[in-house]
């Protein structure tokens, strides 16, 4: 294998000439989407600049106490978004989606790189940044796709939900519907790619890896480990978020509280 | 009990409401004066602080609604139904963990529906194809099957025809007049030719017999 190839300043030069080509078109066919375009090429540029000074210096640092902080600031920043995506609120449902972000997130993370990859020291940058933003970034998919499933149900389908409650269901067998529609939504995303991974896609760590030089074997190590750390973190993080909201939207005799859920 | 609407105003408030075993009630008032909240606030499905339950000498209390609801049932206005076949909207009350009956078979099945002057509909017909006015006898079908103590009917007879309409209301006195039964039961605007054992009016936020 040959030694790495680094990309040059005028290598990024040329690639924009890509974007801007995509931007060409755009304004050709009258898409309209020109300036989003744009928008989005220059945070892309900033947004990955700054965190990549971000994680040099980390890197550099080699200490627990900046690891720890990013990992947290990542939690808060995914929570958030993955609320923003939804198309009901209600009160708490900040609270919620950071808690169910958390727990899953720190449990499945503990777990591949503590055990399964058994980094040294334990907050080694170079593996728990990047698998725990793997983690999270797939978490805030599966518990903002969840959670607007789960609202929009007890919204949409009140009636069904009642009519369960008129006959005697508890507040589980009540919700068990909803929940269970709001699970299978948000876990389509992974157990997509998981299907198609090899197949249709090379998935994107995977890809990255052989780019660096990792032996594509070892790369599909990776890739597994990954896919089946997502897939429990998306579970969990749906799942917590989604009795969350069940709890705070029906209290424990079975009413229901959907005053408490505004539409944006 | 007490209520408001969705703007903050007053339902009613104070109000009290026994029903006798064996009698067919019902409950009559203007549109929105709240008739359909009362019944939801029996059954339980509203707000449920300060209001206190009491079923055959038995008090039911927080930690206890869902049992309440098993034996005071609501069959709501606009006749809901769960998605999948008409078996199931018939069937489903029976697998909630409370329920210490049997789950019920094809053939109480089939005599329910039979009950309401559906013969021709098929148990695995989906319900999402049936007619309003089919919708709304499954519904009451449904309800009488379930048996509970007390039955809360919440317009039973929208959208039927006079002929059976007076069979489903007659199926609806039948259920009250057994033992420890009754029904509470509002009909639609402009239904006539019906009555119960007892009239209840529900006039500016007051319940009042009638």
């Amino acid at each position: 294998m040959g030694p790495l190839i680094h990309l040059q300043p005028v290598d990024l030069v040329v690639s924009t000439t890509l974007v801007i080509g995509a931007g060409v078109i755009s304004v050709l066919l009258r898409l309209g989407i020109g300036r989003r375009l744009a928008v989005a090429a220059v945070r892309t540029v900033i947004q990955l600049g700054l965190i990549g000074l971000v994680l040099e210096k980390i890197f550099a640092l080699r200490r627990a106490a900046p690891v720890v902080v990013l990992v947290l600031l990542m939690i808060f920043f995914a929570g958030r978004e993955a609320v923003q995506r939804t198309g009901r609120r209600y009160p708490s449902v900040y609270l919620d989606a950071w808690l169910a972000m958390a727990v899953s997130c720190l449990a499945v993370g503990g777990v591949v790189t503590q055990v399964v990859v058994g980094v040294h020291p334990w907050f080694d940058p170079q593996y728990v940044i990047p698998l725990l933003g793997m983690i999270l970034g797939n978490s805030l998919t599966g518990i903002a796709l969840g959670l607007d499933r789960f609202l929009e149900h007890l919204a949409v389908r009140r009636a069904e939900v009642e009519l369960r409650l008129a006959f005697g269901a508890t507040r589980g067998e009540a919700l068990r519907p909803a929940l269970r529609d709001a699970m299978r939504t948000g876990m389509i995303p992974i157990l997509n790619s998981m299907a198609a991974a090899g197949i249709v896609s090379l998935p994107g760590m995977m890809t990255g890896q052989i780019l660096a030089g990792s032996p594509p074997l070892q790369a599909v190590a990776y890739q597994v480990v990954v896919m089946f750390m997502i897939a429990a973190a998306v579970a969990t993080g749906a799942m917590l978020v989604v009795l969350a909201a069940g709890r705070r939207l029906m209290d424990a005799d079975g009413v229901l509280h959907l005053d408490r859920l505004v539409a944006r | 009990m007490a209520a408001r609407d969705g703007e903050g105003r007053k339902l009613f408030e104070g109000a009290e409401l026994t029903l006798d075993e064996g009698r067919l009630v019902l409950l009559e008032g203007p549109s929105g004066s709240g008739k359909s909240t009362l019944l939801r606030q029996v059954a339980a499905l509203l707000e449920t602080s300060g209001v206190s339950r009491r079923l055959d000498g038995e008090e039911y209390g927080p930690g206890t609604l869902a049992r309440w609801r098993a034996r005071v049932t609501l069959a709501a206005q606009d006749a809901p139904v769960l998605p999948g076949t008409v078996g199931w909207n018939l069937e489903f009350p029976f697998t909630f963990r409370h329920v210490r009956r049997d789950v019920c078979d094809a053939a109480s099945q089939r005599a329910a529906l039979d009950g309401v002057g559906l013969e021709r509909l098929p148990l695995d017909r989906d319900v999402a194809t049936v007619s309003g006015g089919e919708r709304h006898r499954l519904a009451l079908a449904r309800a009488l099957l379930w048996d509970p103590t007390v039955l809360l009917a919440d317009e039973p007879l929208a959208g039927l025809d006079p002929d059976r309409a007076s069979l489903c209301f007659e199926r609806l006195a039948e259920h009250a007049h057994r033992a420890g039964r009754a029904v509470l039961c509002v009909l639609h605007e402009g239904v006539m030719g019906f009555s119960g054992d007892g009239r209840l009016r529900l006039v500016d936020g007051r319940l009042e017999e009638a």
